[in-house]
């Protein structure tokens, strides 16, 4: 315990670190997240689970809030990394932890291209002259210029970019909260909370699969762990935090969006890209329309890529520096202080992915169900991590925390991925195998995983 | 005869252009430089280097440059992983080897007018004959002229590290250039080589960090 003694003793912690509090940090899982990210997948989810949106995002906040407190579990023990793949690979075992990065390496190198393509059909949707593949390339290289040049994120940047949204979003709750209670729409009405006429739970879940999209985001937090003024607790704390202010955002915009909708048995029928921009429509007329969809394309495809591409370069990096990917991923523009390589790399990626997702109909749905394919095996191993690194190598007394908690959460994960989308599940399941394929090449040619070893931090090492 | 100048302010002066305008970015530079000068104190037996960690031999005296003894009362209070001062003294490295260097009329304030409205100011070389010397260890030692010290080594690895191998003037492909500046710092002594990596990391960290 002494060096930590020491280090605090000399006011050590309080100067290495950058002095990000739980505001910020709950801001920024915010950000990641997006107030406001409903709008862009609001008719995929309406239509999945049957006219019940807000249930469907109730219960995939539950379901996260059982992940955020395995990952609080595991950023208490490993206080100095940032991925599920360390927190897998540490716990479990370096070829359990390159399965996981290969499975979340799904949802962090296909969000981007998610983000384009929302950002591009949402201002296809404002000037639909100019086509979703030439918005979507225009946005890539706007993008990529942007990270190459090395402009960053800052949290004064983050506070200014959520209070934006929330304005955005109040704007929409209050004129469309005035446009029900003059008649609007269908007037209140319980039914997308609960319909007892399209209610099972295999469709609730199936909605749920796509609706934890805009939640994704949140484990983004454990990123600042290091800079985080409270250390680990903190880091826990701001991400339940995050994910219940995200959660009462998301239930209440899609609650008054799915009251809105013009035609609900269309919607419940075909679904639709573009459902929340025409409740808008409804509440306001076009010009809260264009506002709804202008402000999607900025976040999602200014503001979020910006985080986005952070973390899946941090991730890249990780795994690279591992030996777990090709080096290249891991270099670095000492001139631009940028990965460059990881930026070029996820631009070329997501103008080829884009462009073909522009062309599907279901493209949204598809990459959604994918990125949220990717995220939620991740999240079941990361309580698998949980159980394996505290209740069995540790035989933690904290039953709760250690035990019940991560098979609850796992439990329910289980059943979003069995409910999921069947092509995600396939695609899923390729991917899966394409990793273990790898991985018996990494051991075929004596690379077998393994991670650097982190400095122990005996005070917050076990601690229930 | 010339007096040898702090690595560290060695390295700045390779690491601007003859305008003064920096030419990598100033996170990278401040890691760099805060890494040099952690080297020097290495180098003169001040402090000691050993798997990741570093601690002061003996009793820590002054040596009068502001960075070095910045990092060394740091250590000396905070023993332990050798990344923390390193990242510590980046936060205003560049600002106090700048300033040492205009101390000693290395540098020279210059304040221009952009497009005649817009004031700003740079630093240059004093004498251009300052940024030659500070690179001609490490062509030296390149060029196979001259065998490398452990500081010559050590200029080398960060030079090569922070891709100011154009700054050299070398007809070699910059990669093979690099390859073999890494390589000299390699035969350098055990701290040098450990630093020049931990750098690089550092370096590396800095570009993928979330908030600048």
């Amino acid at each position: 315990m002494r060096p930590q003694e020491s280090i605090e003793q000399f006011g050590y912690r309080q100067e290495l670190r950058r002095g990000v509090g739980l505001p910020d940090l709950v801001f920024y899982g915010l950000a990641f997240m997006l107030p406001i990210a409903p709008f862009a997948i609001f008719g995929l989810v309406y239509s999945r689970s049957g006219g019940m949106p807000v249930l469907a995002y109730l219960v995939g906040m539950v379901a996260l809030l059982f992940t955020a407190a395995s990952y609080a579990q595991m950023v208490k023990a490993f206080p100095l990394s940032g991925s599920v793949y360390n927190y897998a690979g540490r716990g479990i075992a370096p070829p359990v932890g390159f399965l996981t990065g290969w499975m979340v390496m799904l949802d962090y190198i296909l969000v981007p291209c998610l983000l384009y393509l929302v950002a591009s059909i949402a201002m296809n949707a404002s000037v639909p002259q100019v086509p979703v593949w030439a918005w979507l390339v225009l946005f890539v290289a706007v993008n990529m210029v942007i990270n190459l040049r090395g402009i960053r994120m800052t949290v004064k940047l983050t506070r200014l970019m959520i209070a934006a949204e929330v304005v955005v979003l109040a704007l929409f709750l209050l004129i469309g909260g005035w446009a029900l209670l003059q008649g609007g729409g269908r007037g209140f009405s319980l039914d997308p909370l609960f319909n007892p006429a399209t209610f099972s739970w295999p469709v609730v879940f199936a909605a749920v699969s796509v609706a934890v999209l805009s939640f994704l985001g949140f484990d983004g937090i454990s990123m600042l762990v290091e800079e985080s003024t409270g250390g680990s607790e903190q880091v826990g704390r701001a991400m339940r935090l995050a994910l219940l202010l995200a959660g009462a955002l998301f239930v209440t915009q899609v609650w008054v969006a799915a009251l809105l909708v013009p035609d609900p048995a269309a919607l419940l029928r075909d679904g639709s890209d573009t459902a929340f921009y025409d409740a808008a429509a409804v509440a306001g007329g076009e010009w809260l329309r264009h506002v709804a969809s202008t402000a999607t394309a900025l976040s999602w495809g200014l503001a979020n890529t910006l985080v986005a591409q952070v973390a899946v370069s941090r991730l890249l990096y990780a795994m690279a520096r591992d030996r777990q990917l090709p080096s290249f991923l891991a270099k670095v523009s000492v001139r631009h202080s940028v990965p460059s390589n990881a930026i070029l790399f996820m631009s070329a990626l997501s103008v080829a992915l884009g462009i073909w997702m522009s062309a599907r109909d279901d493209g949204v749905g598809l990459l959604s169900s994918l990125i949220n394919m990717g995220a939620m095996v991740a999240f079941i191993v990361l309580h698998v991590s949980v159980i394996v690194h505290y209740a069995l190598r540790q035989g933690s007394d904290n039953v709760w925390a250690h035990l019940v908690a991560p098979l609850v959460g796992m439990g329910i994960l289980i059943f979003v991925v069995i409910n999921a989308n069947v092509l995600a599940q396939l695609v899923g399941l390729v991917w899966l195998g394409v990793g273990a394929a790898v991985l018996l090449a990494l051991y075929a040619f004596g690379r077998r995983p393994a991670l650097r070893d982190l400095p122990p931090v005996p005070s917050e090492r076990g601690a229930s | 005869m010339t007096t040898r100048l702090p690595l560290h302010q060695d390295l700045y002066l390779l690491a601007h252009d003859q305008s003064g305008k920096p030419l990598i970015h100033q996170s990278s530079m401040a890691l760099g430089l805060a890494g040099a000068a952690l080297l020097d104190l290495a180098l003169d037996g001040r402090v000691a280097v050993a798997r990741g960690r570093v601690a002061v031999s003996g009793r820590p005296a002054p040596t009068g440059d502001a960075v070095a003894d910045h990092l060394l009362a740091f250590v000396a209070s905070a023993p332990g992983d050798v990344r923390v001062p390193i990242r510590k003294a980046a936060a205003d490295a560049c600002v106090r080897t700048r300033e040492a260097l205009i101390a000693a009329g290395v540098l020279v304030r210059v304040t221009k007018r952009v497009m005649g409205v817009v004031p700003t100011t740079r630093y240059v070389a004093a004498d251009i004959a300052s940024v030659v010397r500070a690179s001609s260890g490490a062509r030296s030692a390149v060029e196979g002229w001259k065998e490398p010290d452990t500081r010559c080594a050590a200029l080398c690895g960060l030079v090569g590290v922070l891709r100011l191998e154009g700054e050299l003037y070398l007809d070699q492909p910059p990669g093979e250039l690099v390859t073999r500046l890494r390589e000299i710092a390699g035969s350098g002594s055990r701290e040098v080589a450990e630093l020049v990596s931990v750098v690089d990391t550092l370096v590396t960290e800095a570009a993928i960090a979330v908030y600048r």
